[in-house]
């Protein structure tokens, strides 16, 4: 049953706050294969609430397990049940999701309790994206001879692992598959248009706000259609789901970097740590301050499960509630290290 | 167990050769980029917690009641302040270059005016081809680890740093007072109260960088600055050395080989050759021409080598040296405050090595002049060996010495200061030696031209035009100071 719903899922990730307007990253997986199945903790149906992809009809789903390995048999809880490629990804081997800084993460991203949330929203969102482009650089430069680690040739699609592949929609609002090297240079131009759009990230000193607290401060705040994240602060009524699906478009390039970068050049390079500890962090960030929700981390849910079984991310985070403990400790077991 | 190990990939074998240069450069970037993000990123929460349980006590104080609104609002105000600062692109273009008013072999500093809030800076830049050709990096690094983690009030505030293709930004707080050795300049002589008030200051601010654990080793009359209210602040520390760190270079050494050949002036005053001083014609009756070499002194300063008249024995002869080398440095400028002239001044630096050096031989009170025996021992207590300098146990034991009696080391700041420049305007340079700069040339260049307005870009990062070589051995460099009363 869950099994059938992720497929679902994937189709209906990916939302847009002005439908109208041309080149928005809203994009459509497409699935060509069943291979990951999602804890059925998550099974429910994403609620993508103005996504205008979830009005495009489903595209068939050809699940083929001819590839894949189910870890647990097949009469165990449906808790566990991944079907994960064989071999099992690199990455999802305990030994090699390990990171380079040690002790709690939630400090980074937790909210000083004065600062309005939209203000520490915008905070993290440039973080993150600093971040994340600091490693699309090691796959996106050009050497000399003009290639790219990335590209057309590596990655034709824009894909997370065998089932979820991701589409940008064309002028005409139709989706359309991209090499990954592409789809990414059109996620860095708009995710800087809005990051460097005063409008929507104000950046003068004196425009700022404080967080509302009903013991002390004597503002109301209203609760309504009139209210937004980041009102008082000067930040637009979109600003929040802009946000949102800045965090998506970064979630599905670090999912990308996992599924097809993750040994070459990462792991070769010596990198894999510091990609584990930003995306570690990024996942901590997106489900603390709901920038992303539980069912769109599906492309990635092995390696989360893995991070609350090894304790990267601390019980009573919301990250750890999105995982599946169980299964993390699986991949504990198989890597002898539970 | 073991047999199920195998569902896992094959490790492949690990290989960087085969990635072109390119790649490896933005490995070395990445790897250093992450550990700085997480690095800064846990420094600057626990100082944000820190922040937070100081408002927390606040709010629970029962005599702040009526004011708990205001806390928590200015707090989280200052935060979001703060925020917004950490998440735009900082750069030449945020502002407006107002004029001149140091220059060095290395770069100069400018007064600059925010374009944001209208405020008033000193901006010192640091062209990055001459820090590597003269292998300066140690001492780049040195000066912003320095002030970087410094939150004194006898240190000059940096309240950020950044960079572009060709140069080093620091913006530091402008000290519109101008220095100790314009003071020099101006008054020639200070008296023994004059004297006691800014010595007194300089142990104060050279105990707060060693409880750093920085030994400033440069301190001199033109490090020592002068703020709004006369006060002084130690600047410049492109010398510091911090005790956790590597910061060395063979910076002594190089000099000292380096001046064998004449010292390389990058600026010459007209009257250079019309100076001429020796140990012989330092009497009181020349002290017009002392000031005429101090101001040729002035012009070493921006030179590479700077001066050396302050610069303890033990630095020079590279044999360890350890905190008590800046007291060496106080004692010498003491003996200038009364004396006129630093004791080992001579015309050319490589002379004045050789008098440190041999200091057993060269160090004398001039006959005609009369030191109070407090002061005379004083001096003579610091500018000796290191083995028994007085400070060798800490400031403590200068303090408590007989030509500071009376003195209220810790209330010094709220004593009005025997000068306090009467200053015009937030851009008054009087107390600069601005008229000797050329104030026209092309280092602030788009910055001046209005093209200001789209500026606040925060998205790419600000190195992203940056070749390796202009890159790599200044990551690291960047840095943003919360700042109670920044913007």
């Amino acid at each position: 049953m869950s099994n059938l719903f992720s497929g679902i899922n994937a189709r209906l990730r990916g939302t847009s706050n002005k439908p109208g307007v041309s080149k928005s990253p809203l994009t459509t997986p497409t699935d060509d294969g069943h291979q990951l199945h999602l804890p059925g903790n998550l099974s429910q149906a994403s609620q993508s609430s103005t996504s205008l992809s979830s009005k495009l009809p489903p595209l068939p789903a050809s699940p083929s397990f001819s590839q894949s390995i189910g870890i647990l048999g097949a009469g165990d809880e449906a808790a566990g049940s991944y079907q994960l490629p064989k071999p099992i990804p690199l990455w999802l081997n305990p030994a090699y999701a390990k990171h380079i800084v040690k002790g709690n993460f939630m400090t980074l991203s937790a909210r000083p309790k004065t600062v309005e949330q939209g203000e520490w929203v915008a905070h993290q969102v440039v973080e993150h994206y600093r971040n994340l482009w600091n490693f699309v650089r090691v796959v996106y430069d050009k050497e000399e001879n003009g290639r790219t680690l990335c590209n057309s040739t590596s990655c034709p699609r824009m894909s997370a692992g065998p089932n979820h592949s991701y589409t940008w929609l064309n002028n005409r609002l139709e989706p359309i598959e991209l090499p990954a090297f592409e789809y990414i240079t059109l996620m860095q131009r708009w995710i800087s248009g809005k990051i460097d759009d005063t409008k929507i990230f104000p950046s003068e000193a004196s425009g700022v706000s404080y967080a509302h607290n009903s013991q002390i401060t004597t503002v109301s705040l209203l609760n309504g259609p009139d209210e937004w994240v980041g009102k008082r602060s000067g930040f637009p009524k979109e600003f929040f789901s802009i946000c949102q699906t800045i965090f998506l478009q970064m979630f599905r390039v670090y999912a990308h970097l996992y599924w097809a970068h993750f040994v070459e050049p990462f792991y070769h390079l010596n990198l894999e740590k510091q990609l584990n500890s930003c995306f570690s962090h990024f996942v901590l960030t997106a489900t603390a301050l709901d920038l992303l929700k539980p069912q769109e981390l599906e492309p990635m849910q092995p390696l989360i499960d893995l991070w609350a079984a090894n304790g990267t991310f601390p019980p009573g985070s919301k990250a750890y509630e999105c995982a599946n403990v169980k299964a993390g400790n699986i991949l504990l077991q198989l890597a002898g290290m539970a | 167990m073991s047999s199920t190990t195998f569902d896992f990939s094959p490790l492949p074998e690990q290989r960087s050769e085969v990635y072109g240069p390119n790649a490896n450069y933005n490995q070395k970037r990445c790897q250093q980029l992450a550990q700085e993000f997480f690095r800064d990123g846990v420094r600057r929460a626990r100082e944000r917690n820190e922040r937070q349980k100081e408002v927390g006590k606040r709010l629970e104080d029962p005599k702040l009641q009526p004011r708990r609104e205001q806390i928590w609002a200015h707090s989280g105000k200052l935060e979001a302040k703060y925020l917004r600062f950490l998440r735009t692109k900082e750069g030449l273009s945020n502002y407006e270059n107002v004029k001149t008013i140091g220059k060095g072999y290395f770069g100069e500093v400018r007064l600059v005016r925010k374009r944001q809030d209208g405020k008033v800076y000193a901006l010192k830049r640091l062209v990055k081809t001459e820090m590597i050709s003269k292998e300066q990096l140690p001492r780049v690094r040195a000066e912003r680890d320095a002030l970087a983690e410094s939150d004194s009030e006898w240190v000059v505030k940096l309240f950020t740093t950044f960079q572009d293709t060709t140069s080093l930004y620091m913006l530091m707080e402008f000290l519109p007072g101008g220095d100790l050795m314009a003071m020099l300049i101006t008054y020639e002589i200070f008296s023994e109260d004059i004297t006691r008030f800014y010595a007194a200051e300089i142990i104060n601010a050279i105990e707060a960088i060693h409880k750093l654990g920085f030994i400033h080793r440069d301190i001199k009359p033109d490090n020592i600055l002068l703020d709004r209210g006369g006060h002084i602040k130690l600047a410049d520390f492109g010398l510091s050395k911090g005790f956790r760190k590597n910061h060395d270079s063979k910076f002594y050494q190089d000099l000292l080989q380096q001046q064998q050949q004449p010292p390389s002036l990058s600026y010459r005053p007209q009257n250079r050759n019309s100076v001429n001083i020796d140990e012989i014609s330092l009497t009181v009756s020349n002290r017009a021409q002392i000031n005429d070499w101090r101001r040729s002194r002035r012009v070493l300063a921006y030179s590479a080598v700077g001066t050396p008249d302050y610069i303890a024995p033990e630095l020079l002869t590279y044999r360890g040296y350890s905190f008590e080398a800046d007291w060496w440095s106080l004692g010498t400028i003491i003996y200038e405050c009364l004396i006129g002239w630093p004791p080992f001044a001579a015309e050319h630096p490589h002379d004045t090595y050789r008098k440190i050096v041999n200091w057993q031989h060269s160090f004398f009170f001039p006959d005609d002049i009369q030191l109070r025996p407090n002061a005379a021992n004083l001096i003579k207590s610091m500018v000796c060996n290191s083995d028994n300098r007085l400070g060798r146990n800490g400031a403590a034991e200068i303090k408590a010495h007989p030509f500071f009696e009376g003195v209220d080391f810790n209330g010094l700041r709220r004593i009005r200061a025997p000068f306090v420049p009467p200053l015009t305007s937030d851009v008054d340079t009087s107390f600069f030696p601005v008229e000797q700069l050329p104030q026209t040339d092309n280092l602030l260049p788009a910055a001046d031209n209005g093209g200001a307005a789209t500026d606040a870009a925060t998205s790419s990062s600000t190195d992203d035009a940056l070749t390796p070589e202009m890159f790599l051995p200044f990551l690291g460099y960047t840095f943003k100071r919360f700042e109670k009363s920044f913007v």
